[in-house]
């Protein structure tokens, strides 16, 4: 018991034991609710619950009325699940802390200056948000979600990412790659 | 049992998931495109076998069905992936990691990642109907499996699958594939 409890409190574990554990709840998810994992449409959910009520004009369309209706939906309780359990995973290795700039090798690749970091990860945001919503999905919607039922899309989209993440990475860190 | 508290319930073991994987760190996900670090891989090819694994026999039981598939539209998933993957590689996160990032205290994840997703997402929304239509008519085969489209045995395809991933992995591990920092 004493061994189980200092397992769960490390601060990572194996990648095949998470991969494991993200297995085993994706399978819960498809017995318990028909359902598939996913990130990205959780946020067109709230967006369209923002828009309409900022602008009901402009957001009363095809895609939030329908395609991802504006509301809480079971994609926004599944998000605010993730963040408490980022938080559940952070507590249970006593690594909460509020913090910015916390990772030595971003400070290498775009230096130390906190407005480039939240440029960056605002600009980011945004276009991984809209590929996803090209694509139909994120990594967790599309690459896991499709990938374990063996959809086609899922593959086609991971061999995307990784060929024009593998040259971003090239670009980004030169000689250093 | 309630849809929404097994969603919650879900979600909570998805982000503790990714918490303990690491993948909540820029620079996790960018030794992956690095190929210094195939923790990213690892994990999600993991959780791909190990769900194959449940829900193909537990459907061919007649104890499930599948929820709906995502669609197959060549080009819109390629360009998506491709797209994506400039946005993760230079970012270092995703949507799924930047949510579970947030819960850990990071403000730069909180404040910047959480807005420029919505933004994202109400830009998405909003021109959805110029952008999509036209792309996913492109080699649509719609909300298809490969068992299905390639007509070969599921149990197969799976048993193929999990071995091609065991084999990946011990290239990684065993043989090297991985590069080494520097």
């Amino acid at each position: 018991m004493n061994w189980f409890i200092n397992q769960v409190r490390k601060e990572e574990w194996s990648p095949y034991a998470a991969g494991a554990l993200l297995g085993v709840v994706g399978i819960l998810t498809v017995v318990l609710s028909n359902k598939l994992l996913g990130a990205s449409g959780g946020f067109e959910n709230i967006a369209g619950m923002f828009g309409k009520a900022i602008s009901p004009a402009s957001f009363n369309n095809t895609y939030f009325n329908f395609v991802m209706p504006a509301g809480v939906t079971y994609a926004v309780v599944l998000l605010i699940g993730i963040f408490f359990g980022g938080m559940l995973g952070a507590f249970s290795s006593g690594t909460f802390k509020f913090r910015t700039m916390d990772d030595a090798q971003w400070k290498t690749a775009y230096g130390s200056q906190p407005w480039k970091r939240w440029l960056m990860l605002f600009a980011g945001g945004i276009v991984l948000e809209y590929a996803a919503g090209i694509a139909g999905g994120c990594t967790s919607g599309l690459a896991i979600s499709g990938g374990m039922l063996l959809a086609p899309a899922a593959f086609l989209f991971i061999a995307g990412m990784f060929a024009s993440g593998i040259l971003t990475a090239l670009l980004v860190y030169g000689k250093r790659f | 049992m309630n849809e929404y508290f097994v969603a919650l319930i879900l979600g909570v073991f998805f982000g503790f998931a990714l918490n303990k994987a690491g993948l909540t760190r820029y620079t996790k996900i960018v030794n992956q495109f690095r190929l210094t670090d195939m923790a990213v891989l690892k994990f999600m090819m993991t959780a791909l076998v190990v769900t194959m694994l449940g829900v193909y026999p537990l459907r061919a039981l007649g104890l499930i069905t599948f929820p709906t598939v995502p669609a197959t539209y060549i080009l819109g998933n390629v360009v998506g992936g491709l797209v994506f993957g400039v946005g993760m590689s230079l970012a270092g996160f995703c949507p799924g990691t930047c949510v579970a990032g947030a819960g850990e205290g990071k403000l730069d994840y909180i404040v910047p990642g959480l807005l420029g997703f919505l933004t994202g997402a109400i830009l998405y929304g909003l021109t959805y109907q110029w952008v999509f239509p036209p792309i996913a008519k492109i080699a649509n085969y719609g909300n298809v499996v490969i068992p299905d489209l390639w007509n070969v045995n599921p149990f197969l395809a799976v048993f193929v699958f999990a071995g091609m991933a065991l084999v990946l992995f011990y290239l990684i591990d065993r043989m090297g594939m991985q590069r080494k920092h520097t």
